[in-house]
């Protein structure tokens, strides 16, 4: 019976039912107590949004697996106290960590969310050594500015640690919301291998022994966390789900103590199936072994009722996953799949691509690691398969890469598979290569270069919503508000449901003054989704943008409370405050988005902005120099330091400064306008005026430019061009207040050496 | 929008305004300042000048002239003042001789505008300029709104809002002019 309801909790899991799934985990915990299937209770409640419920049941359960479910639902129940315990006791500092990679990444974001800045990235690192594909690991390293260069990191080293594994890992989204889809994915990654492995047993007789001893083989591999012991391995579908595949694979050992180690994380184990083969190539076919071991020791644990559950949890997922596609994230699994799509054409050979299998499609739609993992075994599978018939392959997804070398395909033997795992792995990784370095320069705020690397993707991959999202922020970032209009325009028609990047857009739609583009932003954001902190934040962009502060800043505040580790809503919301002058909260909304991200430097800048209209220049030259610091292309962060030097009275260094501003933008006339400011302030009418009348040929209608030159002729005392210059000021229709100090200025021209009020 | 005529010398206001309209670079400054009345009706205060709800008045209870005192935080610079008044519905209470003072307290306020209102039905926009361009503001403490007499003589005086508009400041702070080309304008902040 414990059996029975297992596998009929698991199909529901794999099948969305989740009421039934908890229903059927109850009656199965009631009547076999056991951790294994408390644990799969908990992944029912995990998966349907319950993380309390979770909470609760793994209190005080020690297995490494249980540690690592109730570490995820202590963090989205956001008590990361308690989720740091269970992952890294106190106690035990030499404890193993829970689940490899996944347990090292959550570890990382947990440290990550109180600040732990060193501990984070040390295990962020961690994770990414023990699974490569854990894109999202890297992603956190760039954020948090301590990555490698992308070329390391994705490099040789992790090619073989690949093919090791043969499944990569599952991706952990940093947003929940892609949590959802990883699971998705990776089910559809078990589904495969699940899948397939009936029709291999069928035709794999003779390897089931090799795969048997591969198993064995594996289990040593990759850092053995052989303290998983493998029914704690199983399944977690959870959101930064571990590839069931591994499990799965884990599982079939089932006889070995398998390479579950890790489980999750590193399908490696399984994967790094020493394997006996025979075929010549002994060790690509470990690689593929893996898979096929998988796929046989699940037939056979299938009869093994104990294993069951976990068995039938990756299968499940594996059933899930083929049921539906899961994907269509878009985000970086877009890169992914697009892998993956290679991968598994190329093993299922060229011949033999039909579209077959809806796995390798869902995988590639799911677009995650987990296709990466999916597709490898299912290319395995496929592989095999594609001996007696067929089916599976799924070609489909625009062309692989690097399909070439496919050539061989087909039955040659299990030696190809392995070729194959290795070419897939190495175009993975030239991919994540890529797209790792770009977003590392992004991160950077390097962004010439990021545009320059993003530019090197293939053309399927750079039009997809996260590349072109990236690509905009890049624009953004650089000021050039006109092209990152037309990237963001263009993501959005790739991935019309994508929310990544959106506030970015917002904001840029914002500067470029263009209201009704972005109300209908807006509107178009909040009917996708009105949870997401993006929505609201363009929906405040649009009100501040008619001046409607106070409406602005509810907006504001909402995003805030959809989403308080969002720092770009603290900021906006502190830019509101600063607006309605309340300075107050404007520093601590902008204290706020910094606890959050010490690397927005629009926070910085936004405390800076304040202390300078409060006069304490000191404070602001501190903040616009943090700024600086973090992003030290940008012209106009170097031309407000510039302006809080002269405020100081440091004009030479200020003057240094909008050197630099001057030269790092060439478009930006603000450097150009505080330097003839400061040339002024030191006397030297002369530059001043030269540098004034560079500015009036870029930009003839902008009266403060003849204000200035205005005064600067009074002081001369050049009435005439004086007079003439506020005139044509005047004309340029200023401000009430200017026009009133300029009218005021006319009148005193002739007075000698007034000291005007202002500067 | 026609903004009531203006008399010649007297400054006599007649109309007003339905819709309130102002420029956009003018913004509300009253918002923490402290607002004071000479005298009101119990459940008719000074909280109903500034609820935003036109149909709840103050209504004086007292001697004329009836005040109403502004005092503000810092020295700020004001443009305009608005009232709603409506003679349609408070007749004898409407009213019609308004002398506004400004200075640093009560000591020293001294009259930099006089107005007289006829049959006004709406906001009635007064503006606290002079004629120089250089007395486009008054920069001041305190303002204080003085209802020296009401239409037919009535004894107590109705208003039903009163804002009170200066220039927005340059969000570019330490800053002499405000910039107004959009080359500049785009350069001129990070959100």
């Amino acid at each position: 019976m414990e059996a029975i309801l297992t596998e009929c909790a698991q199909n529901s899991l794999r099948h969305f039912m989740y009421r039934n799934a908890i229903f059927m985990c109850e009656r199965l915990c009631a009547e076999f107590p056991s951790e294994t299937n408390s644990q799969l209770l908990a992944v029912c409640y995990l998966q349907n949004n319950q993380a309390y419920s979770a909470y609760h049941i793994l209190k005080g359960n020690h297995m490494a697996h249980s540690r690592y479910l109730f570490a995820q639902s202590c963090f989205k129940m956001d008590l990361l106290n308690e989720a740091e315990a269970a992952l890294c006791p106190p106690n035990e500092s030499s404890a193993e960590i829970p689940n490899g990679a996944a347990g090292h990444y959550l570890l990382g974001l947990i440290y990550r969310c109180t600040d732990r800045r060193k501990s984070a990235i040390y295990h962020f690192n961690q994770a990414l050594s023990l699974d490569p594909l854990l894109w999202a690991a890297y992603e956190e390293l760039c954020i948090l500015g301590a990555a490698e260069e992308a070329a390391t990191v994705f490099g040789d080293a992790a090619s073989l640690c690949i093919q090791k594994q043969h499944l990569p890992h599952g991706l952990g989204s940093k947003s929940m919301q892609a949590s959802a889809e990883d699971q998705g994915l990776i089910s559809s990654r078990n589904v495969g291998a699940e899948d397939l492995s009936p029709r291999h047993l069928k035709n794999i007789h003779g390897n089931s022994q090799r795969d048997a001893a591969g198993n064995y083989h594996s289990a040593p591999q990759p850092g053995g966390t052989g303290s998983q012991p493998l029914n704690g391995g199983p399944t977690t579908l959870s959101f930064y789900s571990t590839p069931s595949p591994m499990a799965a694979a884990s599982q079939l050992s089932g006889v070995a103590p398998p390479p579950i180690c890790r489980n999750m994380q590193i399908n490696g184990p399984n994967s790094c199936a020493t394997g006996a083969d025979s075929s010549p190539r002994s060790t690509v076919n470990s690689t593929i072994q893996a898979p096929r071991r998988k796929f046989v020791d699940e037939g056979k644990l299938r009869k093994v009722s104990g294993r069951l559950f976990a068995d039938s949890a990756p299968r499940r997922s594996i059933r899930l996953a083929t049921g539906d596609s899961v994907a269509n994230t878009n985000s970086n699994v877009s890169t992914v799949s697009g892998n993956g799509t290679n991968h598994s054409s190329k093993y299922l050979g060229g011949s033999k691509i039909a579209t077959g299998s809806v796995r390798p499609v869902t995988g590639r739609k799911g677009q995650s690691w987990s296709n990466e993992n999916f597709d490898e075994g299912i290319k395995h599978d496929g592989y095999d398969d594609s001996r007696n018939s067929s089916t599976t392959c799924s070609s489909p997804s625009s062309e692989s890469r690097s399909l070439d070398q496919e050539g061989p395909t087909s039955a040659a033997g299990v030696c190809l598979s392995g070729s194959r795992v290795a070419v897939g792995a190495s175009d993975l990784l030239a991919l994540l290569r890529i797209l790792g370095e770009g977003y590392r320069l992004s991160c950077g705020y390097r962004c010439q270069d990021a545009l320059d690397v993003y530019v090197k993707l293939p053309q399927k991959q750079y039009n997809t919503g996260w590349v072109l999202s990236q690509v905009g922020k890049a624009y953004f970032e650089m000021v050039d508000y006109v092209e990152a209009d037309h990237a963001f325009n263009l993501a959005r028609l790739a991935s019309p449901y994508s929310l990544e990047g959106m506030d970015v857009y917002s904001t840029v739609l914002y500067h470029l003054k263009e209201d009704m583009k972005l109300s209908y932003l807006a509107q178009e954001l909040i009917s996708t989704d009105r949870l997401a902190p993006q929505s609201w934040c363009a929906m405040g962009n649009c009100y501040s943008l008619q001046k409607d502060h106070e409406t602005a800043l509810k907006n504001f505040q909402r995003a805030v409370q959809l989403d308080s580790r969002f720092a770009y809503a603290h900021t906006l919301c502190g830019h509101e405050y600063v607006a309605l002058e309340d300075f107050e909260n404007g520093i601590k909304s902008y204290q706020s988005a910094l606890r959050v991200d010490t690397r927005h430097y629009n926070a910085w800048y936004g405390l800076g902005m304040v202390y300078l209209r409060q006069e304490k220049f000191e404070f602001s030259e501190h903040h616009f120099r943090m700024a600086f610091q973090i992003n030290p292309r940008s012209s106009v962060i170097m031309s407000y330091l510039g302006t809080a030097l002269h405020a100081l009275k440091r004009n030479k260094e200020a003057l240094e400064i909008m050197e630099k501003a001057i030269m790092a933008d060439k478009k930006n006339p603000l450097p150009l306008y505080q330097k003839a400011n400061i040339l002024v302030t030191v006397e030297n009418f002369d530059g001043a005026l030269e540098v004034l009348e560079e500015l009036k040929e870029y930009a003839p209608r902008e009266s403060s430019v003849y204000a200035l030159m205005g005064r600067i002729y009074k002081r001369r005392d050049m009435y005439d061009k004086a007079m003439l210059h506020f005139g044509l000021a005047l004309d340029m229709k200023p401000s009430a207040t200017d026009v009133a100090t300029i009218k005021a200025a006319i009148e005193k021209l002739h007075v000698p050496d007034e000291i005007e009020d202002n500067l | 929008m026609a903004e009531s005529s203006e008399g010649e010398e007297e400054g006599k206001l007649v109309g007003g305004d339905q819709q309130l309209v102002v420029d956009d670079d003018l913004c509300e400054m009253a918002k923490k300042a402290a607002w004071s009345v000479s005298s009101c009706k119990p459940g008719n205060g000074v909280l109903s000048l500034r609820d935003d709800n036109l149909d709840t008045y103050w209504q004086s209870d007292g001697a004329q002239p009836h005040l109403v005192n502004i005092q503000f935080q810092k020295k700020v610079k004001l443009q305009l003042v608005v009232l709603y008044v409506d003679f349609k519905l408070d007749e004898s209470y409407t009213p019609s001789k308004i002398s506004i003072r400004a200075g640093d307290g009560f000591h020293n306020l001294k009259e930099i505008k006089a107005i007289e209102l006829v049959k006004p039905a709406g906001w009635v926009y007064i503006s606290l300029s002079g004629n120089d361009p250089r007395e486009t503001f008054v920069n001041t403490f305190m303002l204080q709104i003085a209802i020296l007499s009401n239409h037919l003589n009535g004894r107590d005086t109705h208003v039903r809002q009163i804002k009170v508009y200066g220039p927005r400041p340059n969000p570019i702070p330490h800053q002499a002019f405000q910039f107004t080309s959009r080359e500049f304008i785009t350069y001129s902040t990070v959100r």
